[in-house]
């Protein structure tokens, strides 16, 4: 007869559950956003249809969506150059990768600002207009949720976690980071370059 | 090493499952435990507190549970209202008003989808699927409390809203109160779709990455499969709906009027209709083929016969069911013509019946290694391979085969509603299909609830009560159906459709109208027989039979991981590490294991 000498509780066993859950979360957050994208490219398509103009001559400039690109590649970059440090328990260039992919976040925000305020845009004024508004508000909210997530990650790491076998945080706030430049990537083409 | 050690080494349970999991055995009890539990009774006492601040899966999908149980109640009591409304035509009777009604006919149909399928699968599965798969907790249970609270408040402001006069759009003008309500029933529904998707990436996480070892995706049950691409398919339709509800609210509070118009227009609810039509509506009933694949093998005392094909059907509905791109911001009125339409609508039948197929196989099945091996007494039953009449009978066998057969029709009823030359796009076939697939995924639910009841709650829920549940609803459901499948054949129109084109009229005048009353008046029982069989399944979840004492482990014969835990289960569900893993029926083949080595 085989019997039970021991109560102990099951093993925890959690492989890399938050780099899936963040895997998770960021396909259903890139879907949202290609939603709302999505419902913009059918509305310019009508417009064009009905041979309507969409924007303004001069109001939605590429120069200044072109920063926010060129920094957001740069970005990615140095939040995988986090990940590689955190691996290699080279914390140091680990510290600076993390402040530097926060501070790019941070001037991201500032120039998505300055994009906005440039415009001249009023909610109200038009479709175009409208979804401009919402596309970019979008995009600020998901940018920072991540400049959250990689500050965190940041703190965190300050505070002496992670290490070259216990990563996987810094991994998932780079999958973020990475989903969010994606989001840029196809706004970028989409609204500024495509206009 | 003791021999419970020296089993899990060898990845094997002993010969008698009852000995290692059963918290009352002498031998359990005799050998008092180095590291204390709290006491999965005593840990209820906490009330409210341990509500708010619980981190145990089974607590969490509790609350989910109660909470569509109590939303089940009351939109199947709407459902009733506006069915015996549909009888004589008139908007007026019942419901004082084309917007009153317009608002409780908008809250009845996506209220069934967000307040009580969707929430009732997953507080199943944030139940069970941790257990199934050898995990001690879901993955984020923080993040799964939270959405299970995001629900409830979601729930509360959606239901006041409507209440309040809002709704998602107003037929006759609406105030300046009953826009603010408006968009009060719009931030109510964001935040159902969030709880939802938020407790999803719990659930799929939990499946992908904490499996106990040995189990890989092939060895998952089918449940937590289902449950995996259901999880998936809604992550990945679901946002959709948050973007549609996100340009709404904005449009409304200061747009350009082109997205959010809720002035004298049904737009606003026609641009959700997606989420409660072809092919979308059947993301709902994706686990309904995992309840099915599951609690028939276990009703057939057998090792499901085709697990690994049920769960490339489960999959191929799941592909079917990705509707988000047919909604009419993309596709306009358009859809019912296009290729992947028609395609989708076609194909949706084929899993269904290939996972019936599956499990009549499995049922036909000799029984070379069937759970005899669990109970020596079926030894003799798989030799005759005689039918096991009290497992068919049981609440969770008959509530299974009934929603399989409900979703079998529902996906009949779209198939047909496809077919080009019929034209019933805009006809009741509609509704006949969301019904059916509605009632088909929640009894898909009570037979989860009652055949993992000891688990959820650590009771086994009474028979007779199911019995009369699933009676109910699923005559119900076919009234229903049946229905407004006939009435769309005669040309009657389905409601959301009707007041788009003249917001005046609420219902076309069918070709004949007299056969169309008849059918309203047989949908109005239907809907009664629903309600009824909901305060059925709610008594019973009041009032289960049994006591913990005396509950077994494992009454059923089931043979995956959660049956190998207590009845209830403990905090960390496993009294010990579960074995290594080695095929998709672990206590069966570990106990087989077990007898060959010895």
């Amino acid at each position: 007869m085989i019997t039970t000498t021991r109560f102990l509780p099951a093993q925890i066993y959690r492989p890399r559950s938050l780099l899936v859950g963040t895997v998770f979360g960021c396909a259903a957050a890139f879907m949202f956003f290609l939603s709302v994208v999505a419902v913009y490219v059918r509305e310019r398509a009508r417009a064009r249809h009905e041979a309507m103009e969409w924007f303004a001559e001069g109001t939605v400039e590429l120069g200044p969506s072109g920063f926010v690109f060129w920094t957001l590649v740069l970005s990615v970059f140095t939040v995988q150059w986090a990940v590689q440090a955190i691996n290699a328990e080279d914390r140091v260039n680990a510290y600076v990768a993390l402040a530097l992919t926060t501070l790019f976040g941070v001037a991201i925000f500032n120039q998505l600002w300055f994009i906005i305020n440039d415009t001249g845009f009023a909610l109200a004024a038009s479709n175009a207009e409208f979804l401009f508004f919402v596309i970019n508000g979008t995009f600020i909210v998901f940018l920072i949720a991540a400049v959250l997530f990689i500050t965190f990650t940041f703190v965190r790491a300050l505070a002496g976690q992670f290490g070259p076998k216990r990563a996987e945080a810094v991994s998932a706030a780079a999958l973020f980071w990475h989903t969010v430049v994606l989001m840029w990537a196809v706004v970028y083409f989409l609204v500024y370059i495509n206009k | 090493m003791t021999m419970t050690d020296s089993a899990t080494a060898t990845g094997t349970l002993p010969s008698d499952p009852e000995s290692l999991v059963s918290p009352t055995s002498a031998a359990s009890a005799a050998s008092a435990p180095s590291v204390s539990f709290e006491s999965p009774v005593a840990s209820e006492v906490g009330g409210v507190f341990d509500a708010l601040t619980t981190t145990d899966h089974k607590r969490i999908g509790r609350l989910w549970l109660r909470s569509s149980l109590l939303m089940l109640l009351a939109v199947a009591v709407v459902g009733v209202l506006l069915r015996i409304e549909d009888i004589n035509s008139s908007p007026d009777d019942i419901f004082a008003g084309t917007n009153n009604y317009f608002q409780f006919f908008g809250l009845y149909r996506l209220g069934m989808v967000l307040l009580v399928v969707l929430p009732l699968f997953v507080g199943l599965a944030t139940v069970v699927v941790p257990m199934q798969v050898g995990a001690t907790n879901i993955a984020f249970p923080r993040a799964a409390h939270g959405a299970a609270w995001l629900f409830m408040i979601g729930a509360g402001i959606t239901v006041v809203a409507v209440l309040a006069g809002g709704g998602w759009g107003a037929l006759d003008g609406v105030s300046p109160s009953e826009a603010d309500a408006i968009a009060l029933t719009l931030v109510g529904t964001a935040l159902l779709i969030g709880a939802i998707v938020v407790a999803s990436v719990c659930v799929a996480t939990t499946v992908v990455s904490l499996r106990t070892p040995g189990m890989n995706l092939l060895r998952v049950p089918l449940f937590a499969w289902s449950m995996l691409v259901a999880a998936a398919v809604w992550l990945l339709t679901l946002p959709l709906a948050l973007g549609n509800l996100v340009l709404i609210y904005f449009d409304l509070r200061g747009g350009p009027g082109e997205f959010g118009n809720i002035e004298g227009s049904d737009a606003v609810f026609a641009q959700l209709g997606w989420l409660i039509e072809q092919p979308q509506i059947y993301a709902l009933a994706i686990p309904v083929l995992g309840v099915f694949g599951q609690v028939a093998a276990v009703v057939a005392k057998r090792r499901h016969a085709q697990h690994a094909a049920a769960m490339a059907l489960i999959g191929f509905f799941g592909l079917l069911s990705v509707g988000g791109w047919s909604q009419p911001w993309f596709q306009g009125d358009s859809h019912d013509e296009q290729f992947v339409f028609v395609v989708f609508g076609l194909s949706v039948a084929l899993p269904v019946l290939g996972s019936v197929a599956a499990v009549a196989a499995t049922f036909a099945r000799p029984g070379a290694d069937a759970a005899a091996a669990l109970e020596p007494s079926l030894a003799s039953l798989e030799r005759t391979k005689k039918l096991n009449l009290a497992g068919l009978l049981s609440v969770h066998g008959l509530a299974a085969f009934a929603a399989v057969l409900v979703l079998l029709a529902a996906t009949v009823a779209g198939l047909v509603r496809v077919v080009q030359p019929w034209d019933l796009g805009g006809r009741t076939t509609v509704t006949a299909v969301m019904n059916l697939v509605w009632f088909a995924a929640l009894l898909a639910g009570i037979a989860g609830i009652w055949f993992w009841a000891p688990k959820i709650a650590g009771v086994l829920l009474p028979g007779g009560l199911g019995r009369s549940a699933i009676f109910n609803i699923a005559l119900g459901a076919v009234l229903l159906g049946g229905a407004d499948f006939v009435s769309g054949f005669f040309g009657a129109g389905a409601l959301a459709y009707q007041y788009s084109a003249a917001s005046v009229s609420l219902v076309s005048v069918p070709s004949n109208e007299n056969l169309v009353e008849v059918m309203n008046a047989c949908a109005a029982v239907g809907a009664l027989l629903i309600v009824l069989g909901v305060l059925a399944v709610v008594a019973a979840w009041l009032k289960p039979q049994g006591n913990t004492e005396t509950l077994s482990d494992n009454p059923f014969g089931g043979l995956t991981l959660e049956w190998a835990t207590p009845s209830p289960p403990p905090l960390g569900n496993f009294l010990d590490a579960p074995a290594r893993v080695v095929s998709e029926v672990p206590l069966l083949d570990s106990v087989n294991d077990t007898e060959e080595d010895s």
